[in-house]
């Protein structure tokens, strides 16, 4: 199987591993304390990969390494979102974790060691290999979340984090070995010949159950999302913006190549399964946000809500609906950074900003970002002119199509529940008398970073279709 | 074959007992110890199952290894467990329901669906010079070249995070060094200096406490 | 005779036992970390027999990769679990809860 090692289409990764152990020795020597060569070096193999990524668009389907891996158009568009949303991720974070003794070579190598594991997620043709990049992601996470040694929060949220984790892979693993057992083999393509050929009979639907737990966990969603909002709140804010938003696009493609690569021939075994968490993600995301007062805790179960929308999209099982799912899973992780963002552009040097009333008075001592946040919100909510908005829509007309009128109906009414929640937002920071200036960072990479991310959500808003027309081309190019 | 049976079924009640053991144990350090007790009567089941690299594996690197590992944590923690035990009788009832319902479920579907002993023919025992370690040498290599690359990364981010989080830089130590002292001679540690007689004046009792009251 | 629904259902009980395990501990994170590690070697247990009755390679070397990963989530959980202990002095989880809200 030697002509089998084809190492043109994995050179992104061999690119990202090698700037990764320069990056590490380089990072080793330095007595800077801003660490500026090393966010320099990160951010430029970011953008490098972004680069290489572009011209790899529109590949033909390869597979190799002994069928473990797989190179195609689905695989690109979703590293390369997952490259963007990672660079704004660290421009968020450089100011923040300045004033907050974070700055560290790690915090910028374990990111790429995350980003490292999500790219091998989404190319990964076999279910050891996508298994194995879980753990990468995961591990990486873990140790980033508890990076702040000295806070009390970060490290309950990092043992949280790690214990949920944990018991996620557990039954991932053991869907894994029942579905091994039945078909006797580990590859992705095998498992759906198995699956064309014989049907998916008793135990293939047992182990199914698991790995949509699985896969559920991994993503947060409604019963399973016990720890979630704890391990948000807890978290750093910086590191918070990067694991709620940009793991998530690659748990997207975890679950496309799991369950419909694999299982696709089963379809109507799992999507059931996955249309009841999404349902209750939607519906306890968008009630229990309700009544937090605390931004992060609100973001947090918004995130669920959002996770819940998405997942609608998966449990329809078109192909044009995984990709409204995979433009919805692109914007949430835009608006989800953006969100977090307000909380790193208030949170001042020692003081984690985290109320709600803290934004009172915004619209009169800062309105022009008090017009970003408003964006923020509202493209959150889903309300026209705003990116959040066509992915939404797109969602729900395809399970109108698709005949679950009562979850679209269900649906629609929560996503009108959300949007109290989110004006409240608005209406703090315009409407209640305050009686001092708030607090903002005047880091201008900071302000640079929020308005640039929030003109893209208004930018992408006026022209969805260009984002929209990679995800179909995701998807056209499979079959 | 009886014996195989019985090497069964003796080392599956050690594994289930001791896994019991685990989650019940009141001390870590017994629950580490026989978490250690279920690796070793796992990798006997292994050996059963003609996995002999991974039954030996399992006791070399993970007992070996990361149970040694997390003693030693368990060890350098002081750590108060009765605090750690409340609610767990209260809990009790449910989490024996909730696992025998688990197990009932599992039960059911291992025994009537198609893993059933119809289905699964006893695959035929392996020559005397069949090599497991070169069946899984062969491929592990070549197959499984990409998974293996990244299990290495994720041994390095194991390193680093590891480092990242605990290591809090050189301490000076007062650690004794013999050959400084030997090295030491008596100039390093007597010094001599030569000074003029003082000879103090009487001073009153009632000067110095107003002085001091002064200074205050 | 053994079949491979003796395997499986060691396995299961292995797994069963985990999740009592994590149910009864949700304070004691040395011993949460435990319960995960059972539930590994459960999952393990059942690609090993797997592997044995369907003459194949693979489960065996799942099973490779899983203590490799297993081994390096135990360094990683077992440093959070210090840093905790340091900033703590306990290693309950639930001892300061701020979720409600």
């Amino acid at each position: 199987m030697a002509d089998s090692v084809n190492y043109s289409i994995i050179s992104s990764e061999i690119f990202l591993l090698i700037a990764l152990c320069v990056i590490m020795l380089v990072d080793l020597f330095q007595r800077d304390k801003e660490r500026k060569l090393t966010f320099m070096l990160t951010q430029g193999s970011l953008l490098t990969l972004f680069i290489m990524g572009v011209q790899d668009l529109g590949v033909q389907e390869t597979i190799g390494f002994s069928g473990h891996w797989i190179q195609d158009q689905f695989a690109v568009v979703l590293k390369l979102a997952i490259y963007l949303t990672a660079f704004i991720s660290l421009l968020y974070a450089r100011p923040f974790i300045r004033e907050r003794n974070l700055m560290r070579g790690e915090y910028y190598l374990l990111t790429l060691f995350s980003i490292l594991g999500m790219m091998i997620m989404v190319s990964a043709n076999s279910l050891l290999v996508v298994y194995l990049g879980l753990e990468l992601l995961s591990l990486s996470l873990y140790a980033l979340v508890a990076l702040q040694r000295d806070s009390n929060d970060a490290s309950e949220a990092a043992v949280k984090y790690f214990v949920m984790g944990g018991l996620a892979s557990g039954f991932l693993l053991y869907g894994i070995s029942l579905v091994y057992g039945m078909t006797g083999s580990i590859l992705i393509d095998e498992v759906a010949n198995y699956i064309a050929v014989s049907g998916a009979n008793l135990m293939i639907q047992f182990g199914l159950v698991f790995i949509v737990v699985g896969i559920s966990f991994k993503f947060g969603a409604a019963p399973f999302h016990m720890w979630l909002p704890d391990i948000y709140h807890g978290s750093p804010s910086s590191i918070t913006a990067y694991i709620s938003s940009v793991p998530k696009i690659a748990a997207f493609g975890m679950a496309f190549r799991v369950l419909e690569s694999s299982f696709g021939g089963a379809d109507i075994h799992w999507t059931p399964m996955i249309m009841i968490v999404a349902m209750l993600s939607v519906i306890v995301g968008n009630i229990v946000a309700l009544i937090q007062t605390n931004l992060k805790r609100m973001l947090s179960y918004s995130a669920i809500a959002h996770i819940g929308y998405f997942l609608l999209g998966l449990s329809i099982g078109t192909d044009e609906a995984y990709a409204a799912s995979m433009f919805y899973i692109i914007v949430y992780a835009l608006m989800t950074l953006a969100g977090f963002g307000i909380i790193i552009f208030m949170s001042s040097d020692k003081n984690d900003y985290q109320q709600i009333s803290d934004l009172r008075g915004m619209g009169r001592y800062h309105p022009w970002y008090a017009l970003m946040f408003t964006i923020i919100m509202i493209s959150m909510a889903g309300i026209p002119p705003l990116i959040g908005f066509w992915p939404k829509l797109e969602i729900f007309r395809l399970l109108v199509i698709n005949d679950h009128v009562l979850a679209a109906v269900v649906a629609i009414a929560f996503s009108v529940v959300g949007l109290v929640y989110y004006l409240k937002v608005v209406k703090e920071m315009y409407f209640t008398e305050a009686t001092d200036s708030p607090n903002v960072s005047n880091s201008r990479s900071l302000k640079i970073a929020i308005s640039v991310n929030c003109l893209l959500l208004v930018i992408f808003g006026l022209m969805p279709d260009r984002i929209y027309y990679y995800c179909l081309s995701a998807f056209t190019s499979l079959n | 074959m009886t014996f195989q049976v019985i090497v069964f079924y003796s080392f599956a009640a050690w594994v289930v007992f001791s896994a019991l053991m685990v989650i019940t144990s009141k001390n870590s350090v017994k629950a580490a110890l026989f978490l250690v007790l279920t690796f070793a009567s796992a990798s006997v089941i292994w050996l059963l199952l003609e996995a002999e690299f991974l039954a030996l594996s399992l006791i070399v690197v993970y007992v070996g290894a990361v149970m040694v590992l997390l003693l030693f944590v368990v060890m350098m923690m002081d750590i108060d467990y009765a605090a750690l035990r409340q609610g767990f009788v209260k809990k009790l009832p449910f989490a024996i329901a909730a696992s025998l319902a688990f197990f009932a479920l599992l039960y059911f579907f291992i025994t009537h669906g198609e893993f059933s002993a119809v289905h699964f023919a006893q695959p035929e025992a392996k020559s005397a010079d069949y090599s497991n370690i070169k069946e899984l040498g062969r491929v592990m290599y070549t197959d499984y070249v990409i998974a293996f690359e990244t299990a290495a990364v994720i041994l390095l981010v194991a390193i680093i995070s590891a480092i990242a989080l605990t290591f809090r830089g050189r301490k000076h130590r007062k650690a004794q060094v013999i050959s400084k002292q030997l090295a030491a001679n008596k100039r390093n540690r007597l010094k001599i200096v030569s000074m003029d007689a003082v000879v103090e004046e009487p001073v009153s009792q009632v000067n110095d406490v107003e002085e001091e009251g002064e200074d205050k | 005779m053994i079949g491979l629904s003796d395997y499986l259902l060691l396995s299961a009980v292995l797994f069963s036992i985990s999740i009592a395990g994590i149910i009864i501990n949700r304070k004691n994170v040395i011993t949460l970390l435990m319960c995960i590690e059972l539930m590994l070697l459960a999952v393990n247990t059942n690609f090993i027999a797997f592997s044995h009755f369907l003459q194949d390679s693979a489960g065996q070397i799942f099973v490779f990769f899983i203590l490799t990963v297993a081994a390096a989530e135990a360094a990683i959980g077992l440093a959070i679990i210090v840093v905790l202990f340091r900033n703590r002095a306990t290693i309950d989880v639930d001892k300061i809860n701020q979720l409600k809200g």
